[in-house]
């Protein structure tokens, strides 16, 4: 039978093997979920936690004497969006202590959230205090404070003698800060922060499959060897037919496994909006907008990772040719896995800086470069040149990772007990 | 088409510290019981390995059917069933069996045909239980080995190579292996199989090649290879009580040029010119009660002593394979 077909039936064997497999589907499935956890919980819990529900549920100790009181109390109704009104007790400003205890009481023994205090100097601007149970929710206290603060303003202008109308339609701003970014194509849609989280997602995920499926390559070639189930194929094929079978082959559970994420992330995105609506989120809840992809750059992508795999497969796959027992692997496999690390210890300075030098020299790094190319092009645009550089130094360094994983698989896979020194592995390679 | 399963000649494979193997010239007949002797570490495994082309010879040739080994699909013609055992661990036994089967170029259909038949044959399969369907993790020790020999047949191979394949296995297994390399062999396929066992060699091989340090002792049939030396061995049985009187005969180096002491059954290899006759007197007026005294032909345990001396064997057991 020709070589290529046995090429076929261990690729095939590698594929089928690892995709029916339990753990690949309950990690594909799991998958999404992780996505979907980050991708919708996040701003379904800033939904959810916008206001205490009950916020509304407070007590307003008037001390001012000036009747603020009742319209604080509105004005609070209105912003937690609740059906309740908070109590408002009229005090006298030297029985405000009094007062305040009583309500403390009453905080702690459930009836109310919390209560709020008026007095001389929040007439005069200056201060307002709150006491609650949910004091440190940041987003509660800001809603109390422009509650009071709009409240003051409009009685200030009111004093002036403007109109109530007048001051309801004057003080009426809502300013809800919108991001852009600025590319060279021009502004896009998305925030920055979008684009952030996106870049760390593609990195993060890049190195995540990379490194599980190293593993994943490592215990496939030492089961091989232990059970001189590669002594057996190997007196069928070739033992580089063998190499490229399972590193192909291994490659392509990768790849299923990654693209069946994106098209369910896809759906999942695609569909937030109901989905967030279905778990009770407000409408416009979660409305980041990941970045635009150009059809161009997602073919880049796919390569970089297509490229970027067989290059650690063939790495990882010639690492665990050359040791016979589960103690050696760690240690032997480290050269490979500092490559894989190198990107994890820079990706925090690519991220803020993705144009500078460093960047763009590990982009043309074999290593790093299936890594942190599209993490920088989720994040700017790197002129086409610099891609097809990158693409090309990461094949050239592919092609290199199986000539030399090919010529020490060949040796290292007959070879059982003591592993070998750098030397030995050396010489190995240099055997015709 | 030649008739020679297997020629292999002046192969030689060096590595780093030592040679493994020299100048090893060897032919297998076509549908021969073929014996490839040796202790641990004389060359049988790396020979083995050159044969299936999972190593290149430094020099010489190989060739299967005439055809060079390197040829595609020349080997797809041959089992091999290696030393150690093993099979994909977390794998079904029907999807580990016919990955091996199309590796040799078998079709699917035909692979699971075959499959079937052979899981039967072998109990694997009955109308309870199908372990085909099982992991083969799930299967003893013994159903894994029966597995891999699925393995190796599979294909029906015209070539058999087994690497030591009795080591480990219990007196009936062994039994049920014998007996199907005679089937084999009855079938006209060809059967190589390693050993440092001489005895089960003797008994089951139609020609041998003894290997020692990497360099052919001797090789052919074994009917000629015991022929040509000759019937200078006297297989004799002695009765436990008479011993003490027969020993210092025994060790008369007039008459007898090596001994080799089992307790109760001694071959006795004759010193040059010695009679056999004067031997025989010389224990009965010994008191020796003689109650086996033939004239055979050498085993070839025997003729390994002769031929490499028994200190060579000593060093070449406490090597490695």
């Amino acid at each position: 039978m020709a070589e290529a077909n046995k090429f076929v039936v261990v690729f095939k064997r590698e594929y089928l093997e690892r995709v029916r497999s339990k753990w690949f589907r309950v990690v594909t499935l799991l998958g999404p979920l992780f996505f979907a956890a980050i991708s919708i919980l996040p701003p379904l819990l800033a939904a959810r936690s916008g206001t205490s529900r009950d916020l509304a549920n407070i007590i307003v100790l008037d001390a001012t004497g000036a009747g603020i009181g009742d319209r604080v109390a509105d004005a609070v109704a209105q912003s937690a969006k609740g059906t309740t009104r908070p109590v408002v007790r009229t005090v006298a400003p030297d029985s405000l202590a009094v007062a305040e205890s009583l309500a403390t009481a009453q905080v702690v023994a459930n009836e109310y959230l919390g209560y709020l205090a008026l007095d001389g100097k929040t007439l005069a601007g200056t201060e307002v205090r709150y006491a609650g149970r949910n004091a440190t929710s940041i987003i509660d206290i800001e809603v109390l404070e422009r509650a009071v603060q709009r409240t003051v303003l409009t009685m200030r202008l009111e004093r002036e003698g403007i109109s109530a109308e007048r001051v309801a339609t004057l003080t009426n701003v809502r300013i809800d800060a919108k991001t852009e970014k600025i590319t060279d194509k021009g502004r896009e849609r998305a925030g920055g922060m979008a684009s952030l989280l996106f870049a760390y997602v593609i990195f993060f995920l890049l190195y995540m499959v990379l490194a599980v499926y190293g593993q994943t390559m490592l215990r496939g070639v030492m089961e091989e060897k232990s059970t001189r189930v590669a002594e057996v194929v190997v007196s069928s094929a070739r033992s580089t037919t063998l190499l490229f079978g399972k590193v192909l082959g291994i490659s392509a559970v990768a790849l299923t496994q990654v693209l069946v994420w994106v098209a369910m992330g896809a759906l999942i995105y695609s569909n937030r909006a109901q989905i967030l609506a279905r778990f009770g989120a407000p409408p416009g809840a979660g409305g980041f907008q990941l970045p635009a992809i150009d059809p161009m750059v997602g073919v880049a992508l796919v390569l970089f990772f297509v490229l970027g795999l067989v290059l650690y497969m063939a790495l990882y796959a010639a690492v665990g040719s050359m040791v016979s027992s589960q103690e050696d692997v760690n240690q032997a496999s480290m050269p490979v896995t500092i490559l894989l690390i190198s990107s994890v210890v820079f990706v925090q300075i690519i991220l803020i800086k993705p144009a500078d030098t460093l960047a763009r020299v590990m982009s043309l790094i074999p290593f790093s470069a299936p890594i942190i190319m599209p993490t920088r092009m989720a994040l700017v645009t790197v002129p086409a040149w610099e891609i097809a550089a990158s693409l090309l130094s990461v094949a050239l360094g592919c092609t290199l990772a199986l000539w030399l994983s090919a010529r020490i698989y060949r040796v290292g896979m007959l070879m059982y007990g003591k592993r070998p020194s750098f030397g030995e592995v050396a010489k190995w390679v240099r055997y015709t | 088409m030649s008739d020679l399963a297997i020629d292999v000649r002046g192969v030689v494979k060096r590595y780093e510290q030592h040679v493994a193997v020299r100048d090893l010239t060897l032919q297998v007949p076509r549908g021969t019981v073929y014996g490839l002797l040796g202790p641990n570490g004389a060359g049988k495994t790396t020979t083995i390995r050159m044969i299936l082309d999972i190593i290149a010879p430094d020099q010489g040739s190989i060739a299967m059917f005439g055809r060079p080994n390197r040829e595609p699909g020349v080997l797809d013609r041959v089992g091999y069933l290696p030393e150690e055992r093993g099979l994909y661990k977390k794998m079904e036994v029907r999807r580990v069996l016919r990955f091996l089967a199309e590796l040799k170029g078998v079709d699917g259909r035909t692979a699971d045909r075959r499959i079937d038949e052979w899981l039967e044959r072998l109990s694997l399969r009955t109308p309870e239980q199908d372990w085909g369907k099982s992991k083969v993790d799930e299967l003893s020790r013994g159903m894994q080995q029966k597995v891999q020999f699925i393995g190796t047949l599979v294909h029906d191979p015209d070539v058999v190579i087994l690497d030591e394949p009795f080591s480990g296995l219990d007196p009936i297994n062994a039994q049920a292996l014998k007996d199907s390399i005679v089937e084999l062999k009855q079938r006209g396929k060809t059967v190589i199989f390693s050993t440092h066992l001489m005895d089960n060699a003797e008994r089951m091989c139609d020609a041998v090649c003894i290997i020692a340090r990497g360099t052919k002792v001797l090789d052919g049939y074994v009917s000629d290879v015991k022929a040509e030396h000759g019937v200078r061995n006297i297989a004799l049985a002695l009765d436990g009580e008479a011993r003490n009187g027969a020993s210092e005969v025994l060790r008369d180096p007039a008459l007898v040029a090596r001994i080799d002491d089992q307790n109760r059954f001694f071959e006795v290899e004759l010193a040059h010119g010695a009679d056999p006759q004067a031997l025989l007197q010389r224990l009965v007026h010994a008191g020796a009660a003689v109650r086996r005294f033939e004239l055979v032909q050498p085993s070839l345990h025997q003729i390994f002593l002769q031929k490499v001396g028994a200190t060579n064997v000593e060093e070449g057991m406490s090597g490695h394979g």
